[in-house]
């Protein structure tokens, strides 16, 4: 039998389904909030998943001389990376399904993983729009991709592990956001650049370049790679929580502390405007990566024995 | 057995008719308006009469879009374009003439340069009067589009598309 709780994990809870269904209500609760901050009445609650169910029963159109495998393939890749990362996050404030020593980077990698498929989507489409929405998708990820990365092994740094278990645990009796401040400010803004909300959505500027690298993709690519997102949300939320808000240890926890993130993040997308794809860059390197790079030092200084 | 099938695709096919109405991404394209229709679209699409409680999200690509919202005359010059940003949008696709010019020229009916409405070029689902019609008749309209998503006989003429399609037509 030990197979069919293997299979279960993965496809219903708390993989496959489970995901899926939280990501939609996780962006659900992200478009009703910032709708309603703009004095907006917002979507209905069921409005993520009619979207979805709408992408895929449309007709899907592969463009003239792309590589079809990977316009098909992309979007499944990206999906699947988001799922798979799931697997160590405890989502939902349980234990991670799958854990070894060392994950956390596994799970970094897997996360950055829709981002690089978006890119190279848009760049495998003849479209302008999408090749300028997979330059500016790609450059956004060599600029937020290492501060987020340091800014998420600080907890692994005072935790002396490596695994995302360990970490949660440990940071169930400290909350590192009191000793990390800066850590957390910059994970949290790395994670806006990730997902690509504003103030960091040049590389999907609607009024500009169409809609970015996507211009191309109509039924099932763009559902998937809307429903990686709202996995990557879910995932990215629990990560941060975790570290950084007291550990993540039931699932009422969960609810609260991912919730109360979420509504920072959606405060921070209704008061911000869009930043320049230079300007991104610009304040990842010139401040973001510098002052976590500071905090290691003081952890390392503070921590020596 | 049989009873069952139909059952199952009854069910299936009003998972799809609810799909489709609850979530239509527009894309508005100007086939040569006077620009009153288009600022009366983006009133509608302002917080205060929200479209996004329908579902409406305005597109900027025709990959991603469900409706077209046309306003103007169909000028000779925006002809093609139009045609190609209809034939870009994946099926299932819906057009909306917004405007008294849209439906048939308006004020412009019979000058040298314009076609005398979106309908003389790409196949029209709902018709918006108006000169240009208040946000309310825009909302109007587009629910009554999506109304009649649930009843069957949307097809394409496409002796129309390959007609417009053609080059040597659209330069004549
Ligand atoms: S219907 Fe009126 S407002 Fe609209 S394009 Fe024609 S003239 Fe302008």
């Amino acid at each position: 039998m030990n197979w069919f709780f293997v299979l279960l994990s993965l496809m219903v809870f708390p993989g496959g389904l489970f995901l899926l269904a939280g990501g939609m209500a996780y962006e659900w609760v992200d478009r009703k909030m910032l709708a309603v901050f703009q004095n907006r009445a917002g979507p209905r609650w069921f409005q993520p998943l009619a979207d979805t169910v709408k992408l895929l029963i449309k007709e899907e159109i592969i463009p003239d001389k792309v590589n079809e495998i990977l316009f098909i393939g992309l979007p499944i890749a990206a999906l699947a990376g988001g799922l798979t990362a799931a697997l160590y996050v405890p989502v939902a404030g349980l234990t991670p399904v799958y854990s070894f020593p060392g994950d956390l980077i596994v799970t970094l990698y897997l996360l950055s993983l829709l981002t690089l498929c978006m890119g190279l989507a848009g760049a495998n489409t003849l479209d302008r729009f999408s090749l300028i929405g997979a330059t500016r998708t790609l450059t956004q990820v060599f600029s937020y991709e290492a501060p987020f990365l340091l800014a998420m092994l600080g907890p692994a740094l005072v935790a002396g592990s490596w695994q995302i278990s360990d970490i949660n645990a440990y940071a169930g009796g400290h909350w590192l956001i009191l000793t990390q401040p800066v850590g957390f400010i910059v994970a949290v803004i790395g994670f806006m650049g990730k997902l690509v909300m504003p103030p960091f959505d040049a590389p999907e500027a609607h009024t500009e370049i169409g809609a970015g690298a996507l211009t191309e993709y109509s039924g099932r690519g763009l559902a998937f790679f809307h429903l990686a997102k709202a996995v990557e949300l879910i995932v990215g939320l629990s990560l941060v929580s975790a570290f950084y808000l007291g550990g993540l240890a039931n699932p009422l926890e969960f609810l609260v502390k991912t919730l109360a993130l979420l509504f920072v993040l959606i405060g921070l997308q209704s008061l911000l405007t869009r930043m320049r794809i230079d300007q991104t860059v610009g304040m990842w390197w010139r401040y973001g990566t510098l002052v976590v790079l500071a905090q290691w030092l003081v952890i390392i200084l503070v921590m020596r024995p | 057995m049989k009873s069952h099938q139909n059952f199952g695709q009854q069910l299936l096919k009003s998972l799809k008719d609810w799909a489709r109405v609850s979530s239509p991404w527009v894309l508005h394209f100007n086939t040569g308006s006077c620009n009153g229709c288009d600022i009366e679209i983006l009133a509608t699409l302002t917080p205060r009469y929200d479209l996004e409680r329908l579902g409406v999200k305005l597109q900027a690509s025709p990959r991603q879009a469900d409706i077209l919202l046309c306003t103007g005359p169909v000028t000779r010059q925006a002809r093609e374009r139009l045609v190609r940003i209809y034939a870009q949008m994946p099926e299932p696709k819906y057009v909306v003439a917004i405007g008294s010019c849209a439906i048939s020229g308006g004020v412009f009916r019979g000058c040298y340069n314009v076609m005398d409405g979106i309908d003389q070029v790409i196949p029209v689902s709902a018709y918006i009067p108006g000169c240009p019609p208040r946000p309310e008749a825009v909302i109007d309209g587009l629910v009554k589009v999506l109304a009649s998503i649930h009843s069957p006989g949307h097809k394409i003429p496409s002796d129309i598309l390959e007609g417009a399609l053609d080059p040597e037509k659209v330069a004549a």
